[in-house]
């Protein structure tokens, strides 16, 4: 059994509500802390107080002085070249944090971003092959315990095919499809638990895979990518269903701002 | 020189890392899934910041915007009134407190004051008749009510209370609260203190108001606590410190024992605490203490460092490195009391010693302009606006330590660096005041002039008692170089102004030498008219041990001489009429020409009787007498504490060398314009009228000032 099944009762218990929220919810408490703490050593703390501080001063000049129309209007200008100073502040430290945060959230969008595929629910195969001409020479081979519901459709203009298929029982299937001289292969979980999910095997850079793959590259023959339609999962919250990065931003965020409060940390 | 907080120093490493960060940022930008998003929240932080700063803006722009019309008609409606007359579009007002004239004079002859020379030339110098007496809270409140001390209340800092002789500030009355629960051992104040200025009289920039003028007023004295008008105000001398008087400083030390500090300061121990040393800073009163005087106080750490000359200290959650005679920035205070209450203000730590001993000065725990306790500016927001424009500033009336270099705690050079840094605050306010005030007045008293004199006259006297040891070559040219800053500071305000701006230069009194006491308690004494209970030779502090039922005569702040009036002073014993003014004519007719016996220089040149240089609704007030000191002398300062001593004249050996508080025909102040003043013996008093005048407003019937004839023009 796997752990976050073991982990899920006792969880959800705790907390009261489903394991996705509840892990989501806990990422971002740490997550927010820990992004405040590397904004703190990798910024000018003091010169982003002093732009926030000169800000807030300017938009007091509005306030003091708010029928001398001249002193207005200049101290809107200075608020947006505050502005703009506090962003170029800011700027180098959310870049800093940005990057690995980037690649740990791509890599917890596995996890959260898709649901695995249910036993016994269809789901679809799109194979995008180089050319049109190559579509007749793609054939799909299915693992055993997986069956297809409907013939593949063809459509050339998107230089694609398509297969409609469905799985028995929980598992992790690999497809095999075979376009020319190559064959290449994709897998497929059908779980009910929170699991790691790759929609898409594709042939591209790392750059561009990283965002949406979990699986090496394809090596670049007749076939162009394979993509399993998981559906996309969402998380209930707070009586509404979110998106989990949603729910993850504004959840970190407020984690960030209540604990830059509490360490004293200028963002 | 100013200390640093630690703080991360990662720069270079993200210099380095700038290419990589950047490739990243472009690819995430321009990958083409929704993935980009994931900057994730520290870019909300950064975007949700400025969007907010940006919101905010855009409700007062949409504010302004729909009540501009009201607003702008009212103002061209006012405006018609009051600029229709208007020789000037606007008035802008250095106060140099203590500026003289002689040395003024002098200087410029000397050529070393350029931009004061081209205004004499081009505009107008005149010697500027000072009050009765010449000190700063009584001219300053002179030249903004333009009527004389009788119709404002100020005849000194301090004034006397007649049911026990003690004295009071006379400017401001602060009390607490007057309502109070009791919880526990805890006594909450229920409500807010009150703060009654003394003052009165209405300033000539409520007139302006009235009239649509707007005004930047910028620490003129005896303007706490701050009256609403239509402009913007930060109040100057008699602002008090957190502990609520007019400056404590602190020493901490490690040195066993020490003399009681005369006034001003308060000795602390430090103690060894582990491998740090500890100590604290006094603060208020406990508000919860229901009265009882018990001292709040913030404890701070201190680590020293022997070896780089230098010690950590830690307070609160700041931590700061201090080197041996250097001060540290403005830094935030805390004192807790009970319940979550608790008092803030800002002081400076500046390190004295590390070996043998470790001495750390800190200054009066100052009101946090950006958090105040008490309200020091109008609008409240205004000192906030400053500190958060400029950081935090000085706020104490009296914000030169000089009691800490009278004690000698301080040093010359510790004092003036921390004259200067108040200073350069002062000047980012002026020439902010002056950028946000393009039409209407702008005025701004710099305190440096006085107390810099104050402290080292000194120095310009071949045998001033205070500098009797220290040779000539070795005598700094402070004053010299104050007048040249300050000099430097009017060219920089003449090149932003234009010829519609009248431009003056004004001080409320001169300058001169203190070199000898004069303790009139104790002549008082010896002539027969106070006396001390059976067995006492001498009194101490506020007439301990005078007996007052044989008691005619007193005296206690700097000018003024009272009698012990029957039915006045709670022991009162001269019956008011004949006698009272006949014990004045004997009083004058005895202390004036009153000679020192050391060199036969004359201490008194002139005593001068409240009914005749005062008219007011408030002269029963008034000291009964105001003795006007001669150069060289000033009251003793045993006897501005109202202390009776053996000696009528001794030297005074403290570095507070130079005074003004003496006869004020001998103390005039300055009065530069950038203007033709074709009068021939302007005061003080003619200020508030001629700048009415001048900004075409009706003068009100009580002023006791006469508008000076103000020619066209300008010194550019």
């Amino acid at each position: 059994m796997r752990s976050s099944t073991i982990l899920w009762p006792a969880v959800a218990g705790f907390f009261s509500i489903n394991l996705p929220a509840a892990l989501v919810l806990l990422l971002s408490v740490v997550i927010g802390l820990l992004m405040v703490v590397i904004f703190r050593y990798t910024s000018n703390q003091k010169a982003i107080h002093v732009a926030k501080e000169q800000l807030k001063a300017h938009l007091l000049a509005v306030r003091l002085f708010q029928d001398q129309l001249p002193v207005v209007l200049s101290s809107y200008g200075r608020i947006l070249r505050g502005t703009g100073r506090y962003l170029r502040l800011a700027l180098m430290p959310l870049l800093i944090v940005a990057l690995p945060l980037t690649f740990l959230i791509l890599q917890l969008d596995r996890y959260f971003g898709w649901t695995p595929l249910a036993a016994g629910q269809p789901f679809l195969v799109k194979v995008k092959a180089n050319t049109a001409d190559a579509l007749d020479g793609i054939s799909l081979q299915l693992p055993a315990g997986m069956t297809s519901t409907a013939p593949a459709i063809h459509i050339p203009s998107e230089n694609e095919v398509v297969w409609r298929l469905v799985a028995g029982k929980d598992g992790a299937y690999e497809l095999n499809v075979a376009g020319g001289s190559d064959a290449v292969s994709k897998s497929v979980l059908v779980s009910t638990a929170l699991e790691r999910v790759s929609p898409e095997r594709l042939h591209a850079p790392y750059w561009e895979r990283v965002f949406v793959s979990g699986e090496p590259t394809l090596p670049g023959g007749a076939v162009q990518s394979i993509a399993v339609a998981y559906p996309p999962r969402t998380i209930s919250f707070l009586g509404w269903e979110w998106n989990w990065i949603w729910l993850f931003f504004v959840l970190s965020l407020a984690a960030g701002f209540l604990f830059k409060s509490i360490l004293g940390i200028e963002i | 020189m100013k200390g640093h907080f630690s703080t991360g120093r990662r720069r270079q490493r993200v210099v380095r890392l700038t290419p990589a960060l950047l490739f990243v940022l472009v690819l995430m930008i321009l990958a083409p899934t929704p993935s980009h998003a994931y900057a994730g929240p520290g870019a909300g932080f950064a975007v949700l910041s400025s969007f907010w700063t940006l919101f905010v803006a855009f409700l007062y722009s949409v504010y302004a915007f729909l009540t501009w019309p009201f607003r702008h008609l009212l103002r061209l409606l006012r405006r018609r009134k009051s600029y229709a007359k208007a020789q000037i579009k606007r008035a802008v007002i250095l106060g140099f407190d203590g500026m003289d004239p002689e040395l003024a004079e002098r200087f410029i002859q000397q050529g070393k004051l350029p931009n004061l020379a081209k205004l004499r030339e081009q505009g107008s110098f005149r010697k500027l008749r000072t009050t009765f007496p010449p000190i700063s809270p009584v001219a300053w409140s002179t030249f903004m009510t333009g009527v004389n001390p009788g119709k404002h209340n100020i005849y000194d800092f301090l004034a006397r209370d007649t049911n026990n002789y003690l004295p009071f500030l006379s400017s401001a009355e602060i009390k607490g609260p007057k309502r109070s629960l009791k919880i526990g051992k805890y006594t909450v104040p229920l409500g807010k203190p009150t703060i009654r200025g003394m003052r009165r009289g209405t300033p000539f920039w409520h007139w302006l108001g009235r009239a649509g003028i707007f005004s930047s007023i910028i620490r003129v004295p005896v303007t706490f606590p701050p009256e609403k008008f239509p402009g913007v105000l930060l109040s100057g001398m008699c602002v008090p410190d957190l502990k609520g008087s007019q400056g404590t400083f602190c020493l901490c030390t490690t040195r066993g024992s020490g003399d009681k500090f005369r006034e001003g300061g308060v000795r602390v121990p430090i103690e060894r605490n582990g491998t740090g040393l500890r100590s604290y800073i006094p603060g208020p009163e406990d508000p919860l203490g229901g009265g009882a005087g018990k001292e709040l106080r913030a404890d701070f750490q201190i680590n020293p460092d022997p070896r780089s000359n230098q010690a950590r200290i830690s307070i609160d959650s700041q931590s700061l490195n201090l080197k041996v005679g250097e001060y540290s920035e403005w830094i935030p205070v805390k004192f807790k009391a009970g319940l979550g209450f608790s008092a803030r203000g800002i002081c400076r730590f500046y390190l004295k010693e590390l070996s043998p001993e470790v001495e750390v000065y800190v200054t009066p725990v100052n009101i946090d302009p950006g958090h105040p306790d008490l309200p020091i500016s109008h609008p409240v927001t205004y000192s906030i606006y400053l500190s958060k424009l400029f950081g935090p500033y000085a706020t104490l009336g009296l914000a030169e330590d000089t009691w800490a270099l009278n004690e000698e705690v301080l040093d010359d050079q510790a004092f003036l660096a921390q004259c200067y840094a108040n200073h350069e605050d002062r000047e980012r306010m002026l020439f902010d005041a002056l950028d946000k005030t393009r039409q209407g007045l702008c005025a701004c008293v710099f305190d440096t002039t006085d107390r810099v004199q104050h402290m080292f006259w000194r120095y310009l006297e071949e045998d001033h008692p205070a500098a009797r040891n220290v040779p000539r070559e070795q005598r700094p040219n402070v004053i010299e170089d104050l007048y040249r800053r300050m000099d430097s500071l009017i060219g920089r305000v003449m090149s932003q102004i234009d010829e519609h701006t009248l431009l003056l230069v004004v001080s409320d009194h001169g300058f001169k030498s203190f070199a000898r006491c004069v303790n009139l308690n104790a002549w008082l004494h010896q002539n027969g008219y106070l006396a001390l209970k059976e067995g006492k030779s001498e009194s101490g502090d506020w007439f301990e041990d005078v007996d007052w039922s044989r008691t005619r005569a007193y005296t206690m702040g700097l000018n003024g001489l009272y009698l012990n009036l029957k039915g006045r002073e709670r022991e009162g014993i001269v019956p008011p009429g004949a006698e009272a003014e006949a014990l004045k004519n004997e009083l004058r007719e005895k202390l004036n020409g009153l000679a020192d016996p050391d060199s036969g220089r004359i201490g008194v040149t002139g005593v001068f009787d409240c009914d005749a240089v005062y008219a007011g609704p408030y002269v029963d007030n008034a000291p009964d007498l105001i003795v006007g000191y001669g150069d060289g002398f000033r009251a003793s300062w045993d006897s501005v504490m109202g202390k009776v001593t053996g000696q009528v004249f001794e030297d005074n050996l403290k570095a507070w060398s130079g005074d003004h508080c003496i006869d004020p025909r001998l103390v005039p102040g300055v009065l530069f314009s950038n203007r033709k003043i074709n009068d021939e013996k302007p005061a003080i008093v003619d200020v508030a009228p001629t700048i009415l005048k001048l900004f075409g407003l009706q003068l009100p019937s009580h002023f006791d000032g006469k508008p000076w004839t103000v020619g066209a023009s300008v010194a550019g």
